[in-house]
């Protein structure tokens, strides 16, 4: 059995540069285990200042909508526009 | 026991009678290791095994017989399952070959199989959990580093197979066998029927298990790409198990990770982002490399909800690498131009490959365009809506109101814009669709055909106009220019100067009408083209989303906006996209597969005879998911 395994060890070791690239491609979307079972409230990532309180408001923009009107795209489509009430 | 030894395997049985005498799960997992390496006294072992119980029925048999001795008698009821399995676990030891790793595969499936079975065992059972999660974890590992390099087995699995292997069957992967072995065992644990079963107990007995087997087998299901399996244990935890809140932490996080996802790709993203929402804030705050994950999947599901990622966000650790991928959709979400938003998110960009690996690729690009159009609409009503009469507010003047054709207008701006660059457009097959993007008559242009690399040489013999391409002739020779060939009489003609028996090809089909669905322009004169047809059904869409607000009228098409007078016309007209979806979900906030606790405020008890009330407030209409 331990002749085996070392061989089997050897084995993977010799495989292990070809190994490299797809592993590291994908492992990153694999969920890890944690390395601990269990972590008080305190610890977790809502606990930790900026999300205490329950209160996540400013993770997330609501209020998106592009209101600026020198920004490129706006300018030139207000530019058609124009063009097209003065065509009519 | 009636052969105490010295030899090492004597002694192992021995300390093992004693483990499963005081029900020691843990020290009984501990002991039976698999995994190389294995300390020197499991090599002992297996020399003495070898020697005292070799491969054959007769060996076999007497170690059998060894292993019964194990179990204790008392009680009645016998587990025979566990000395079956003890025998098995001997024989891996014995036999196992590390060079076959289908071979090694086969024996551990087997080998996990027995001890679910054992696991099953409703007075002794819990004892071998820990094992089974053991067990399951290295099948896992196996399975999913072999999927991961199909080289290592594809002989083996050749051999297996055979020629004459049924190919009517599907092929069931190892990854997706694996699953099938772990979801006995999840089976096994929830349905466990000591203590208070249910939303009302605790996590105790073989339903510590629940979730760690549950969790295990999520992972293989991901990885096989067969989800529609987890659809049955979502419904099973939600029926027989314990609220989530009672497991440990690592368990909820990594459950409300898989649960997310798999409500996610079902197209269920709000509840998807309430479970994934909880992940993320009940993670430990250091384990950055899982809160990644989750955010992923957290920031597609809230972007196609109307809700962007803050700076602040982005700019944490664990979000490192997602700026890139995520701050250049949401601007272009916001910006309107639908046909670049195609464009970043079609094609072979690396971005376009990382969200299709992440799997998110097609729900953002289904479901945030519509987002696109609502921006486009905003923006051109903004530049070339009527905004309503800003004085006189005494007279009833007509609502904020915006003609389609402007909205017409601007699409087909984008696409001459887009014309020269798209392959969205160049790619059509239809010769007009090139002419002119203001004669399109393909709407929006949402049919997107790859070029087929069996019509290049037609593309070229286009180019050069009737001088047939040399490769063309010498690869259809014996067609085009034959030794000879019977003319129109029925005579053999030869041909021994090889010329072109049909004549030069002619590759000018631009008099032919090649659309098969094309219109008769003359029927269309004076009716709405059909971009604009197209326009007035987004639009549709988007006021029955109740992300646009007021109504179209399709004759003199136009978007109108009543009640604007208040709150003035953008914000009525083009309502904020998150807080419309949150009014609208907020009715029902619960997320299928995750067990909350019961509400603590005691239900009136229903004492008998008439008058009792059924409570149908949870209750969802017939066909509603």
């Amino acid at each position: 059995m331990s002749n085996t395994q070392s061989e089997d060890k050897k084995a993977e070791a010799s495989q292990q540069p070809q190994q490299q690239k797809p592993t590291v491609l994908e492992e990153d979307d694999e969920f890890e285990d944690f390395p601990v079972d269990d972590w008080p409230e305190n610890e977790t990532e809502q606990a930790s200042g900026s999300t205490a309180n329950g209160n996540n408001v400013h993770l997330w923009e609501e209020s998106w909508d592009d209101d600026d009107a020198a920004e490129d795209f706006s300018k030139q489509l207000k530019e058609e526009l124009k063009k097209v009430d003065t065509s009519r | 026991m009636s052969f105490q030894g010295n030899s090492v395997f004597d002694r192992f049985l021995a300390s093992l009678a004693e483990i499963v005498r005081d029900r020691d799960g843990a020290k009984l997992q501990d002991f039976l290791q698999i995994e190389p390496p294995l300390p020197d006294v499991y090599g002992q072992m297996v020399d003495e095994l070898r020697q005292r119980y070799p491969d054959g029925s007769r060996g076999e048999a007497d170690l059998q017989r060894r292993c019964e001795g194990l179990v204790p008698k008392s009680g009645g009821s016998s587990w025979t399952a566990f000395p079956t399995f003890m025998k098995l676990y001997f024989c891996f030891l014995r036999d196992v070959n590390v060079e076959n790793l289908l071979e090694t595969y086969n024996m551990l499936k087997v080998l996990l199989n027995q001890c679910v079975i054992a696991l099953g065992d409703s007075q002794f059972g819990i004892v071998v959990l820990p094992t089974v999660l053991y067990l399951s974890k290295v099948l896992a590992k196996l399975a999913m580093g072999l999927d991961r390099r199909p080289e290592l087995v594809a002989h083996l699995l050749r051999l297996e197979g055979g020629p004459e292997q049924d190919e009517s069957t599907e092929k069931v992967t190892l990854v997706e066998k694996s699953a099938n072995v772990v979801r006995e065992a999840f089976i096994k644990c929830l349905t466990d029927r000591s203590g208070t079963p249910g939303v009302h107990g605790k996590p105790e007995g073989k339903r510590v298990g629940i979730y760690l087997m549950a969790n295990l087998c999520l992972k293989l299901l991901f990885q096989c790409g067969k989800l529609r399996n987890a659809e049955q244990m979502f419904a099973s935890i939600t029926a027989q198990s314990p609220p989530l809140k009672h497991f440990p932490a690592s368990q909820r996080v990594t459950y409300l990770y898989y649960l997310g996802r798999y409500l996610l790709s079902n197209n269920l993203f709000f509840p998807a982002q309430i479970a994934l929402q909880a992940a993320y804030d009940q993670c430990h705050r250091q384990a950055i490399n899982q809160k990644r994950l989750i955010l992923t999947y957290l920031i597609s599901c809230n972007i196609i909800l109307g809700r962007f990622p803050s700076m602040h966000l982005l700019q944490r650790p664990e979000s490192q690498g997602l700026a890139d991928k995520f701050i250049p959709l949401c601007q272009l979400v916001a910006r309107g131009n639908y046909i670049a938003f195609r464009e970043h998110l079609t094609g072979n960009s690396a971005t376009t490959e990382w969200f299709a690996r992440k799997g998110i690729l097609l729900p953002l690009r289904n479901r945030c365009e519509i987002l696109v159009w609502r921006s486009l609409a905003r923006k051109v009503f903004i530049h070339g809506g009527f905004h309503g009469e800003t004085q006189g507010q005494a007279q009833r003047g007509p609502p904020p109101f915006l003609y389609l054709t402007k909205l017409e207008a601007a699409v087909r701006w984008l696409q001459s814009q887009h014309l020269s660059t798209s392959p969205l457009l160049v790619v059509s097959p239809f010769a007009n669709a090139r002419v002119s993007a203001s004669k399109s008559q393909f709407g929006s242009q949402i049919v997107s055909i790859t070029a087929d690399p069996d019509f290049a040489l037609l593309t070229a013999q286009d180019a050069n106009k009737g001088a047939p391409d040399a490769s063309i002739l010498t690869e259809y020779a014996d067609y085009l220019c034959p030794d000879g060939f019977f003319d129109a009489t029925g005579q053999w003609q030869t041909n021994p100067a090889k010329s072109l028996v049909d004549g030069a090809l002619d590759p000018d089909y631009s008099q032919y009408e090649l659309n098969p669905y094309a219109e008769d322009a003359e029927d269309t004169t004076g009716e709405p083209s059909p971009l604009m047809r197209e326009i007035e059904s987004i639009l549709a869409s988007l006021l029955t989303q109740r992300l646009m607000r007021g109504y179209l009228t399709h004759r003199n098409p136009r978007f109108a906006i009543p009640g604007a007078r208040l709150r003035g016309a953008l914000p009525t007209g083009f309502p904020n996209v998150w807080q419309t979806i949150y009014a609208r979900e907020l009715e029902d906030m619960g997320v299928p597969g995750w067990v909350k606790p019961p509400p603590t405020i005691a239900a009136p008890v229903a004492l008998g005879g008439g008058g009792r009330v059924v409570n149908l407030s949870g209750a969802r209409p017939v066909g509603v998911q």
